[in-house]
């Protein structure tokens, strides 16, 4: 049983900031990356996402309080982190991509390190913004979201050893492929719950009648 | 689904309210709801604004009962003028509603004496002259007693079909004699008539909204299906009246929900402001209109001008009276369908005198009387004092609106616009805050937080200035340590 907390894995983690080409290839060849560190760094996140909806400033926070709900936020992160780590998965398997599932989804979760990187500092900095600063907090969240997409982008691209172009046209089909992924989840479900009605019917007519 | 969400979020309101303010509601005592939108567009319900004070019938004034009343108004003496409409009568009831000063079922049309047919608006002029819409009659009269001072019919105008038939349902009057017509089937707006009764223009028409989905499904049928199609034709005006300063203020039913109320400058161009919601029309929240006669947005039938730029507007859907301010602020909302004393069944005109305000219902035959409350009142005052620039004065009145109702968003805006005047940022803060009015929210956060970094510019310069010495003095300190180390590492 190897230590999944190891602190070389730690280290790789931070080094995904600085240098995060390098670093994913490390995790995709020499098991530098871990995948209960990739989920942590999801539900941080998730939790960052929650506390920007009720503890950002008035200014900037146009969230109805009441409609927050972390355990809600956190569901929903974690169907749409693992959706797209399937559809990638699944995009990739068929499209000469040499990353294993284990791979997209630690490089997909350590991606999100910057995003909770720049929440907590814009959380706190909208505290102190009067309107129009609010600039301020949109350029600090927004440069998170780039940084995230850029690091899910070389992410994908190293672990598969991919061209870029063949990188944005594989996300392309994975977010196709989610779409897909979702309509026959819920195609299943309606099916199932028509056979469940079914056999409902037959047991209440057999109760009813017999 | 936001407003799926919405509603489940409004039922579990509704469920909290009902287990525990059943008391406080039973205490108003009144037969309808009275509620209000705050800034997220959730009902917030309040104290009653508005209290039933009895009714006013044909018998209660000693004449025969009304038939089908369509409009009322109170002249400037106070007396009131009912359109009696299937009745061909206009009565005039004293200033305490209590008898009927004169019947005029006939007047003197120069020399001849005349009656009206079926007459459906009625207003009366700063000047005190009667201004009769006499629908079937194709004709505006106007009366001086009992004598016709003017006839206006038949509008002769190139921009008016030829075989056009003025059948004319509300007027109203402004301080320099115009009249302004709502007309049944005229859908290009309001029409303008001179002192002396000469048609001048249209005024205000409604824009028609066409969307996207429509253009393109009609772009792609064909001309016998585009013919039985239903046309885009603008809305048709349903009330009308005059402000002060002459401005006309109307209304319309909107299919939409999100206008119904018009503020018409003497070029006719819409000036309403609609606040913080963006919307005059009525209920912002109802279901969509598939369920039943009660859903769908608010049918907006006639619009009060009541000074200092409030005014109210009549739903004949779910018989409610919403009132604005000049800022498009919803007030109060109060007013309910029913058989109970204070309900309606057709309630189709709005009027005030005095503190009261009263509706005409065309169903019940009757005048209803409506006296403002505490509440009610304290909040027509302190939009008066605000209106008239003494915001400072309305402080007060606030407060006691706060300590009735501590969810009312205005009175929070208006306390916090005081204190922020005062300079007291802090308070402001609170005040706004709980009015979520970001605007001034914001004015007052910066000075309060500007303040603070001035009180503390000596602390925090001396502290950047402590740290940039420590951090060169490390790094001198790590220089020389290298350098020995080189040293070292050279031996």
């Amino acid at each position: 049983m190897t230590k999944i907390f190891t602190r070389d894995k730690f280290q790789h983690l931070v080094r995904v900031l600085n240098h995060p080409a390098d670093t994913f290839y490390e995790i995709r060849h020499r098991e530098k990356g871990s995948v209960p560190l990739a989920l942590i760094i999801v539900f941080l996140f998730s939790l960052c996402y929650t506390c920007n909806r009720i503890f950002a400033g008035f200014i900037v926070n146009l969230t109805d309080p009441r409609s927050v709900n972390g355990l809600t936020d956190l569901q929903s992160i974690f169907l749409l982190y693992l959706l797209f780590c399937i559809g990638n998965w699944s995009i990739t398997c068929l499209m000469e991509g040499e990353g294993r599932f284990k791979d997209i989804m630690t490089v997909t979760g350590y991606a999100f390190l910057p995003l909770i990187i720049t929440y907590i500092p814009a959380i706190l900095i909208s505290n102190v913004l009067a309107a129009n600063e609010e600039v301020f907090y949109v350029l600090i969240i927004g440069l998170g979201v780039a940084w995230t997409a850029l690091l899910i982008l070389t992410g994908i691209m190293t672990v598969h050893n991919y061209t870029l172009v063949k990188t944005i046209f594989t996300l392309i089909l994975t977010l196709i492929a989610m779409f897909i992924i979702i309509f026959l989840v819920l195609l299943l479900f309606d099916m199932l719950n028509q056979v469940f009605t079914f056999f409902e019917s037959i047991y209440n007519d057999l109760m009813l009648r017999g | 689904m936001k407003r799926f969400a919405r509603l489940a979020a409004l039922t579990a309101a509704s469920a909290a309210l009902l287990s525990c303010a059943v008391p406080a509601l039973a205490a108003a005592d009144v037969p309808y709801d009275s509620y209000t939108f705050n800034y997220r567009e959730y009902i917030e319900f309040t104290p009653a604004p508005y209290v039933p004070a009895g009714t006013v019938s044909g018998q209660t004034l000693g004449i025969t009962p009304f038939r089908n009343p369509q409009s009322f108004c109170v002249a400037p003496d106070g007396l009131i003028y009912v359109a009696d409409t299937d009745n061909d009568r206009i009565v005039v009831v004293n200033q305490e509603l209590t008898g009927a000063v004169a019947v005029i079922e006939t007047f003197d049309n120069g020399g001849t004496p005349d009656t009206f047919r079926k007459p459906y608006g009625v207003t009366v002029s700063e000047k005190n002259l009667l201004y009769v819409a006499d629908t079937e009659n194709k004709r505006i009269v106007v009366l001086d007693g009992d004598r016709a001072v003017r006839i206006i019919a038949d509008p002769k105008s190139e921009i008016l079909p030829a075989e056009y038939e003025f059948s004319p349902l509300k007027v109203a009057v402004d301080y320099a004699d115009r009249v302004y017509v709502v007309a049944r089937n005229m859908f290009q707006g309001i029409m303008v008539f001179t002192a002396d009764g000469e048609f001048l223009s249209f005024f205000g028409t409604i824009p028609v909204s066409v969307s996207l989905w429509q253009r393109i499904w009609r772009s792609l049928s064909t001309k016998e299906q585009r013919k039985l199609q239903q046309l885009f034709i603008p809305t048709e005006f349903t009330g009308v009246d005059v402000d002060d300063a002459g401005f006309v203020y109307a209304s319309c039913i909107d299919p939409q929900g999100t206008q119904a109320a018009f503020r018409l400058n003497p070029k006719g161009v819409d000036v309403i402001r609609k606040g913080e919601n963006n919307n005059v029309g009525g209920d912002v929240f109802f279901l969509p209109a598939v369920a039943g006669e009660f859903d769908g947005p608010s049918k907006i039938v006639d619009i009060l001008y009541r000074g200092k730029g409030i005014y109210s507007m009549l739903d004949s859907k779910r018989g409610r009276v919403f009132t604005y301010d000049y800022e498009g602020n919803l007030l109060y909302i109060f007013g309910g369908m029913g058989t109970q004393a204070g309900t309606f069944k057709a309630p189709c005109a709005l009027a005030s005198t005095g503190d009261k305000l009263l509706v005409l219902d065309s169903g019940r035959l009757e005048i209803m009387i409506f006296t403002e409350t505490e509440y009610g009142s304290l909040i027509n005052t302190a939009v008066g004092l605000r209106q008239d620039g003494d915001e400072g004065l309305a402080v007060d009145l606030w407060r006691q609106v706060l300590t009735l109702n501590e969810n009312l968003e205005l009175a929070n805006i208006g306390i916090g616009k005081a204190y922020l005047t005062e300079g007291n940022n802090k308070e402001a803060m609170k005040h706004l805050k709980l009015g979520m009015n970001r605007t001034y929210y914001s004015i007052a956060f910066k000075r309060y937080r500007n303040n603070i970094l001035k009180a503390n510019l000596g602390y925090i310069l001396t502290g950047v200035i402590v740290a940039a010495l420590a951090l060169y003095v490390r790094s001198l300190v790590r220089q020389k340590g290298t350098e020995k180390g080189d040293l070292l590492a050279d031996d």
